[in-house]
């Protein structure tokens, strides 16, 4: 198989997969649900029970609240008990519904069994509005609408629709578990998104530190038959993950600033996504369930865990069943060490878009005390978009928002690499950060500006 | 910890900082550190510990209490300059020199710009030249090599520096050579005439493979500056022999090798991006060679360093990275 | 000898005369015409170029304050009234008196009465960590304790108390300006009436910004703003207003009674520039150290949550 990746910058952080040989476990439910009503990238869904409803597992209670938003599923059955504000895991308030659980009793009409269904249905549009349905999501990290981008607008065409398994981010485990344990179903929700996009070509990329993924996902290909479907091994950098650099490390492309992949015609969806896509199309099965990562560096082997979760369960009971948070542990994460969030607030409750809880210690974690940059341009070289960070950090630093649009600072991924990378333990991306956002938004509000002129 | 931290990701760092930069660098300066001392004796040592130590206590001296912000000391930087400068110096240089030369290179050079990471011109080179102009004797006052428990020390020319005078004189370029019995095998061996870090190219050369392995530096300034300089030597070269020193010789010379791998590469001092890089290392290459043929001085790596420096910051504004998905 | 010291000097010179001629010609074709009474204008400015205005700098605002019309869009919070007469009088324009402001820190959560239970670790900047949570505390309204206040004013009028670990304005030294109220990612900073004799420099305002609901604003922080209403239910003057769980007191309305300060139940509501005495025929109340009041918070209000 040929090894590629991506061509500028990235960097080599410790893998780490401490967990990669526990099998995915059941959590078993907990007495009250939280079911945030944000938990996708866009508008937050509508609630559409009131309090005191009986709810069953995977009954609609939220619905879309716009072009870029997603249905929400009751991940229980229960009661409705209050449709209220609740902190999220950065302890933002956001509406939350809560749940008392009475049982696993689960709607009419959804497949529960494990009999994998390999026909595919004919239909393009029933298929994209049972997803929509389904209020799947992508689940790689930016949790986008994925009925939205499986429907290009009118006049692009999908090339390549690329399957996300590269896993780049250390410790996360989640992935490799359901490609080694579900290959079958990623493989059939792949072949979904194929027939919808209009029969693409389809790569599975698995970056090369997961022999077992890469040998079961290709056994899955190879054995299902499905047309156009291939498995690729990628050399082991991160962000290869990222949607961008895994389009130029599958297909040589790259998506110019501010565009979307499609415009080279890739589509990119999570492996975790294509094995939701499946359950949607397949077994009507809304997403009300993910796996995730119970890690870190200072747990021990035997309590690190790969748990398939409901959302809404809060994460102070996951932590709790899973045997408690750590004595040593400085930061818990809600994602990977590179991009993900540290959690502040464990009353929390899990999104579609959880993928981990991990325990950090304060030695591989605490930040150093930054000193002078001595110009070693690690940063650049890190910079997986070709960016330079110490001079968007200089220049953020004197607010000059015009060479920060200059020197692309919208252009960011937010990967870590700079910090990550820098000897000076600068922290690069906390400030390129905020000065994106301001530029993002001048962008923003120029772009508006032009079209209300054009439109005059 | 009750308290969990809270931070922006990333939530790890890199095995490597500034001081493990520095530290790599010093590793990599150790062979040619030995090497010298065995050759140079007593003396060569004296040089190296007072110019580090000197560095090293005027760099802290200075931030405690002139700049009063003790962060601005960095004390693995200055041991790496300190340790530069002495290889700039010939062993005999008495040791109220080396200090004046600590003092422009700490004090002049790195500390009156603001410390690390702000100064425009490589310390170490900016110390040696500021000696070369104003002790010129003591500078080109070179011994050669008597070896660390050898007795007879002798005076004499560097291999370049021969090779001026013979030209000024009317000899040709061959008669030189034979008549001081240089050989590359010499060159690259530490057995010539010169300044710690001119005395033998392949210690140096083994510090350069170390940096280039741990990753500490990028080989394109070293490498467009040996590609300029063989390229530009061996076309003079060819056209008179007689009057031009051939392009191997003038690579294994002087302060080139040093230059090249240790000085020229300074992260501080050098463009930040690889074309920006390899544009420096040519610079570098034409200036050294322009200054050693037809120049008054012998050597002109450290002059042509330190102009280069000075056309860092314009290299920095043009020469960008590749960035993703533009043109 | 003599020949070329003499033809030195006349070359010399001719030259300078030559330069000199050309710099002359070309300083008259390039000079450009400006309004003197700019230069006035900015004379009389503090010469902070704050930006408290609005404008880029004491040389726009003087700038736009001649080609205006009028001086009542324009004022300068930092010079005040005196320097708006006196810019006026240059201008020849009318100028309306505007009361003078200082800086408030609506936020009364120090270390004692915000519990932390996280420990903040990034870029000490209010700004990224406002983008990142909710800060360091169960409140996610009060202030985040990263000084951006402090280091946006220009006139040393902030300082971060280590103890309570909150801004303090030294309001002799406040100007108004604005530059803490821009700073500040959560708008706890406001900008309020201060009297200008001794005797209306009473002052009464909410030390707090929290909009959550009493039972969890009260959880977060000792000293919040619960919204009880019982404040505004005290106030003769009809100057308080409760809205979003959050009492403001009117400044235009408020008599300076501190009966209200006594009446809150938590100690949101600070007094400034007096000592207030309980009116009520209750006994005397404790000597007036602002946060007194707070010292008995265990009487169980109800939220109207």
């Amino acid at each position: 198989m040929a090894k590629t990746t991506f061509r500028i910058g990235g960097v080599h952080p410790d893998d780490a997969k401490l967990s990669r040989g526990c099998t995915i476990e059941v959590l078993p439910l907990p007495q009250t649900v939280y079911v945030s009503m944000a938990q996708h990238l866009g508008a937050p869904a509508k609630p559409v029970v009131a309090v005191g409803d009986e709810v069953k597992a995977g009954q609609l209670i939220a619905e879309a609240g716009g072009f870029i938003s997603a249905n929400v599923h009751s991940p229980v059955s229960g009661k409705v008990k209050s449709i209220a504000p609740r902190k999220d895991i950065a302890g933002n308030n956001f509406m939350h519904v809560e749940i008392t659980v009475d049982g696993d009793e689960w709607a009419e009409g959804i497949d529960l069994s494990d009999t994998l269904v390999t026909e595919i249905p004919e239909d393009r549009a029933a298929i994209l509005d049972r997803i929509k349905a389904c209020g799947v999501v992508g689940l790689g990290g930016a949790t986008f609408p994925t009925h939205v981008k499986l429907n290009p607008a009118p006049g692009s065409v999908a090339e390549c629709l690329i399957i996300n398994g590269a896993e780049c981010e250390p410790y996360l485990t989640s992935d490799f578990r359901i490609m080694v344990e579900r290959p079958k179903e990623i493989v059939v929700g792949a072949a979904i998104m194929q027939k919808v996009l209009g029969g693409c070509r389809c790569v599975i990329g698995i970056e090369e530190n997961k022999p077992e993924a890469l040998e079961s996902m290709s056994k899955a290909v190879a054995e299902l038959g499905y047309k156009g479907i291939e498995v690729l091994s990628l050399k082991k950098k991160y962000p290869q993950g990222g949607e961008k650099q895994l389009i130029d490390a599958v297909m040589r492309r790259q998506v110019g600033s501010g565009g979307l992949p499609i415009s080279v015609g890739a589509v990119v969806q999570n492996v975790a996504t294509s094995l939701a896509v499946y359950e949607a199309v397949q077994k009507n099965k809304p997403l009300v369930t993910n796996v995730m990562t119970i890690t870190g560096d200072c747990l021990s082997v035997e309590k690190q865990h790969n748990y398939l979760f409901r959302i809404g369960m809060p994460l102070s009971y996951i932590a709790e069943y899973a045997g408690g948070v750590p004595e040593g542990a400085a930061k818990i994460i809600s994602g990977g060490p590179m991009m993900g969030r540290a959690v502040s607030n464990m009353d929390a409750c899990t999104v579609k878009g959880s993928s981990s809880l991990l325990y950090l210690s304060e030695g591989s974690t605490k930040r150093n005390v930054p000193g002078n940059c001595i110009r070693c341009g690690r940063c650049a070289d890190a910079c997986p978009m070709g960016l330079e960070p110490f001079l968007l950090y200089k220049l953020a630093k004197v607010g000059d928002m015009d060479q920060l649009e200059a020197n692309a600072v919208q252009d960011c991924i937010s990967c870590g690499c700079c910090s990550f990378s820098c000897p000076a333990f600068l922290p690069l991306l906390d400030q390129i950060n905020i000065v994106k956002g301001q530029v993002i938004g001048i962008l923003k509000a120029r772009a508006a500006a032009a079209k209300a002129a054009a439109a005059k | 910890m009750d308290k969990h931290l809270v931070s922006p990701n990333p939530h790890v760092h890199a095995d490597v900082s500034s001081d493990s930069l520095m530290r790599d660098v010093i590793i990599a300066l150790l062979p040619a550190i030995v090497v010298s001392v065995v050759f140079y004796g007593w003396s060569e040592l004296l040089v190296l510990a007072v110019s580090a130590l000197s560095c090293v206590l005027l760099e802290y001296a200075i931030a405690r209490w002139l700049m009063k912000d003790i962060r601005l000391f960095s004390g693995s930087s200055a041991l790496v300059t300190g340790l530069l400068l002495a290889m700039n110096l010939p062993a005999t240089t008495p040791w109220w020199v080396v200090f004046i030369g600590a003092l422009v290179a700490i004090g002049v050079a790195k500390m009156s710009f603001g410390g690390l990471g702000q100064n425009v011109f490589n310390p170490a080179i900016t110390g040696r030249v500021f000696l070369l102009v104003s002790f010129p004797t003591y500078m080109t006052h070179w011994e050669i090599p008597g070896g660390l428990w050898g007795a007879d020390a002798v005076t004499g020319a560097t291999p370049l520096g021969a090779i001026k005078e013979g030209l000024l004189q009317g000899a040709s370029v061959q008669d030189i050579m034979s008549a001081g019995g240089y050989s590359y095998g010499q060159m690259l061996f530490a057995n010539l005439g010169g300044s710690a870090g001119e005395i033998s190219a392949i210690a140096l050369l083994v510090g350069f493979v170390y940096l280039l392995v741990r990753r500490v530096i990028k080989p394109h300034i070293t490498l467009s500056i040996w590609a300029t300089v063989f390229v530009f030597a061996g076309i003079m070269w060819l056209i008179n022999p007689a009057r031009f020193t051939d392009p191997v010789f003038n690579l294994l010379t002087g302060g080139m090798i040093l230059g090249s791998c240790f000085m020229a590469t300074d992260y501080v001092t050098s463009p930040m991006s690889n074309k920006g890089g390899i544009i420096f290392g040519v610079g570098i290459g034409l200036i050294a060679m322009l200054i050693r043929y037809f120049g008054s001085y012998p050597e002109g790596v450290s002059f042509a360093i330190l102009l280069m420096n000075a056309a860092v910051p314009l290299i920095n504004r043009f020469c960008h990275q590749k960035k993703y998905g533009r043109a | 000898m003599t020949q070329t010291i003499i033809w030195t000097i006349v070359i010399i010179s001719v030259l300078g005369l030559l330069l000199a001629l050309v710099l002359f010609f070309i300083a008259k074709k390039f000079k450009v015409e400006e309004d003197p009474r700019i230069d006035e204008v900015e004379k009389v400015m503090p010469g902070a170029n704050c930006g408290g205005c609005g404008f880029a700098g004491c040389r726009a605002f003087a700038d736009a304050a001649v080609k205006a019309a009028d001086l009542d869009s324009q004022f300068c919070p930092v010079g005040g009234n005196e320097v708006m007469k006196k810019v006026a009088a240059i201008l020849g324009h009318e100028v309306k008196e505007k009361a003078p402001m200082v800086a408030v820190v609506r936020c009364n959560g120090s270390c004692e009465n915000r519990p932390r239970t996280n420990s903040y670790d990034g870029y000490p900047s209010c700004k990224v960590k406002a983008a990142l949570y909710s800060g360091d505390t169960g409140c996610s309204f009060g202030c985040l304790g990263c000084g951006d206040c402090v280091a946006a004013c220009q006139f040393g009028a902030l300082s971060m108390d280590p103890v309570t670990g909150l801004p303090v304005v030294d309001e002799t030294k406040c100007t108004a300006c604005g530059s803490c109220v821009k700073a500040c990612p959560r708008h706890i900073i406001e900008l309020r009436n201060i009297g200008t004799t001794p005797k209306n420099q009473r002052r009464v305002y909410v030390a707090c910004s929290n909009k959550e609901k009493g039972g969890i604003a009260r959880k977060a922080c000792k000293a919040a703003c619960i919204g009880c209403g019982k404040c505004a239910k005290v106030c003769k003057f009809d100057a308080i207003t409760v809205a979003d769980n959050l009492c403001y007191i009117d400044y235009a309305k408020c008599k300076a009674c501190g009966q209200c300060f006594f009446e809150c139940p938590t100690g949101a509501i600070h007094v400034a520039g007096f000592t207030p005495k309980k009116v009520e025929p209750k006994p005397a109340p404790a000597p007036a150290a602002p946060a007194a009041p707070a010292a008995e918070p265990v009487k169980k209000e109800v939220n109207n949550g």
